[in-house]
């Protein structure tokens, strides 16, 4: 029983992270229409923010609000200095936001070395559920996940701001004819995109050796994700993530990680290719 | 394309030509050493020209198509290394099967991802990713073609019984199938197939409408590729002696795109030369710059792609279209 508690939580954990990435990526392939192919190395940065508020004597906490707040700023000079040049050719988005992500990689490898960098657990100790003994972090990182996805859901379906967005993504000439500023629009999503990617890889820097590679480990999974549940909305994202990281934890508890991954994928693909929409997307 | 535009075609062909000619002379000038490494180059850039036909032609960004050329690397080692008892062990067989085998997936993969309601742009990117990922991590678990560390000790080309192991006749046989497949693509790209292509690249809809069956076009544009990145990968492991799974998931795959993206993804001679070019600048200057040579060059990849997107050698080296294609003036009589 308690086996099946901590799988079912592992599995929730997984997750929950990774709902914080494909977040941000789904708001800005469905607002911009673009495919962000740097949202794992943003991700990155944002472990290595943490990374760089510990050493600077800073506490984790602390970190925790700077790396969003650090990640949307780069995310905004990203759209003005590369991606603004290039949304009308969306091959070449594609293209530009991975030349982006090689370029960040390098600089993080330039500036912290190839190795992984530790960062400390701000809450070490264990707690129990139901009989079953559980790292309190990952609990709190699940209340993270929670509260953010909750609140953008919030901002999408219940705010002026969010009702303008979905404007945008349904008809893009439409709403700037009726006075909505796309441009401001745009550069608002791609922070806000940085922003979560950011987070969540503050959020879970204490869980995950940070080096260099982390980023491409979130970045499939988080696509693939959208892709399975859908793009025209945020319930497609939830979805996605829910069978990607179901499944995964799923097949790995039974075989190897890898194995689980390229089964996951595997499957994914066969999703893609059956339901191109998306489960969650309008039939054609 | 203004650049080109302005050329006379007749100069166009003519630097072409001067390219080819350039490429054989090379020998005189350089040493024995950077010969075998250029005769590796020279299987790098016609694995270069299948992707730049496969996107710049057939507007299929291929995100995994490292797949092919590790296929045909892997297949070229198993085969020569006489590692399946009762096969031939010839050059010849190895590199038709190398060819073929990839070709052929290719051919398998482009009937279930294009057909019906296919996949499509980013779709296609993402999910050749995801696929690379897969089959890099099976080659390493894989223990007959050695797993992690991959196959050593593949004997080189043999043409007959001799053994091709000289740098001189080594890159000459390399550059002599270079300028095969280049033969053989431009012949494609400049039929009523690669005209088909090129209009499915730019309006797929609309292609369709005139009454072509897209999907097969897309698939057998797809198999080509695949099966010319393949011979390439055959060709490679025989320069290079030995295959890993380096050679077939996404870092090659990444390299690859580099290289094409920076020569032009139009142009089959500027992606070949793009190949060459940065993998020479690479062994000329990677030691001196270690870490930053590669964020130079992402930087320099981002600029091409935002400031030039026909690439950097892209507009020297188009060629003219065929005389039917050309709007009535331009026709020379």
């Amino acid at each position: 029983m308690t086996q099946v508690l901590i799988l079912t939580l592992d599995a929730a954990n997984f997750m929950l992270a990774l709902l914080l990435v494909t977040l941000g990526l789904v708001i800005i392939f469905g607002l911009m229409n673009v495919i962000n192919m740097a949202h794992g190395e943003l991700f990155l940065l944002g472990a290595y923010s943490v990374v760089l508020v510990e050493r600077a004597g800073g506490s984790y906490w602390l970190a925790l609000l700077a790396a969003p707040a650090l990640l949307a700023l780069i995310g905004l000079l990203i759209e003005e200095l590369v991606v603004r040049h290039v949304y009308h050719r969306f091959i070449d988005t594609i293209l530009a936001t991975w030349g982006l992500s090689l370029v960040i990689k390098q600089a993080v490898i330039i500036a912290f070395g190839p190795t992984a960098q530790q960062v400390s657990n701000p809450l070490p100790q264990p707690v129990e559920i139901l009989g079953a003994v559980y790292p309190a972090f990952r609990l709190f990182i699940m209340a993270v996940s929670v509260g953010v996805a909750a609140g953008i859901f919030f901002l999408f379906y219940r705010s002026r701001l969010g009702l303008a967005a979905r404007a945008v993504i349904a008809n893009r000439p439409m709403a700037s004819t009726l006075g909505i500023n796309t441009r401001r629009m745009d550069r608002m999503t791609f922070a806000l995109g940085a922003a979560l990617a950011g987070l969540a890889g503050a959020v879970m820097a204490p869980l995950m050796s940070v080096d260099p590679q982390m980023g491409v480990g979130f970045l499939i999974p988080a696509f693939l994700s959208i892709l399975v549940g859908g793009t025209g909305s945020l319930l497609g994202a939830l979805l996605g993530t829910t069978l990607i990281a179901g499944s995964s934890s799923v097949v790995s508890s039974i075989w190897t990680q890898i194995v689980a991954q390229m089964v996951v994928f595997g499957l994914a693909i066969v999703v893609i290719r059956l339901f191109p929409q998306g489960l969650t997307g309008a039939r054609r | 394309m203004l650049g080109a535009e302005a050329m006379r075609p007749g100069l166009r062909i003519a630097v072409t030509f001067a390219v080819w000619i350039a490429l054989f002379l090379l020998p005189l000038t350089v040493d024995d050493w950077r010969l075998t490494q250029l005769a590796q180059f020279v299987s790098y850039g016609i694995f270069a020209m299948s992707l730049a036909f496969v996107w710049g032609q057939s507007g299929l960004l291929c995100f995994g198509h490292a797949i092919f050329f590790g296929i045909g690397g892997y297949a070229m080692a198993v085969l020569t290394k006489g590692m399946l008892p009762g096969w031939p062990q010839g050059t010849a067989f190895g590199l038709c099967a190398a060819t073929l085998l990839p070709g052929l997936l290719a051919l398998l993969a482009g009937t279930l991802m294009f057909r019906g309601r296919g996949l499509s742009g980013a779709y296609f990117a993402i999910v050749t990713l995801a696929a690379a990922v897969i089959v890099e991590r099976s080659a390493s678990h894989w223990t007959f073609i050695g797993g992690f560390n991959g196959l050593l000790g593949i004997p080189p080309l043999r043409a007959g019984t001799s053994e091709l192991v000289d740098a001189l006749p080594a890159y000459y046989t390399l550059l002599g199938f270079a300028a095969l497949v280049f033969g053989l693509l431009l012949w494609i790209e400049r039929s009523p197939l690669g005209t088909a292509l090129r209009a499915i690249r730019d309006n797929e809809t609309r292609t369709a409408y005139f009454g072509f069956d897209v999907a097969v076009y897309k698939t057998l544009g797809f198999a080509i590729a695949g099966g010319i990145a393949g011979f390439a990968g055959g060709l490679f492991v025989t320069q290079f002696g030995f295959v890993s799974p380096a050679l077939i998931g996404v870092p090659l795959s990444t390299e690859v795109l580099i290289w094409t993206a920076l020569g032009g993804r139009e142009v089959l001679l500027a992606a070949f030369l793009g190949a060459l070019l940065v993998r020479t600048v690479e062994a000329a200057l990677s030691d001196l710059l270690g870490y930053y040579w590669l964020l130079g060059l992402g930087v320099l990849f981002i600029l091409t792609v935002v400031l030039f997107p026909s690439g950097l050698l892209g507009r020297a080296l188009a060629l003219p279209l065929p005389q039917r294609l050309r709007p009535p003036r331009e026709r020379t009589r």
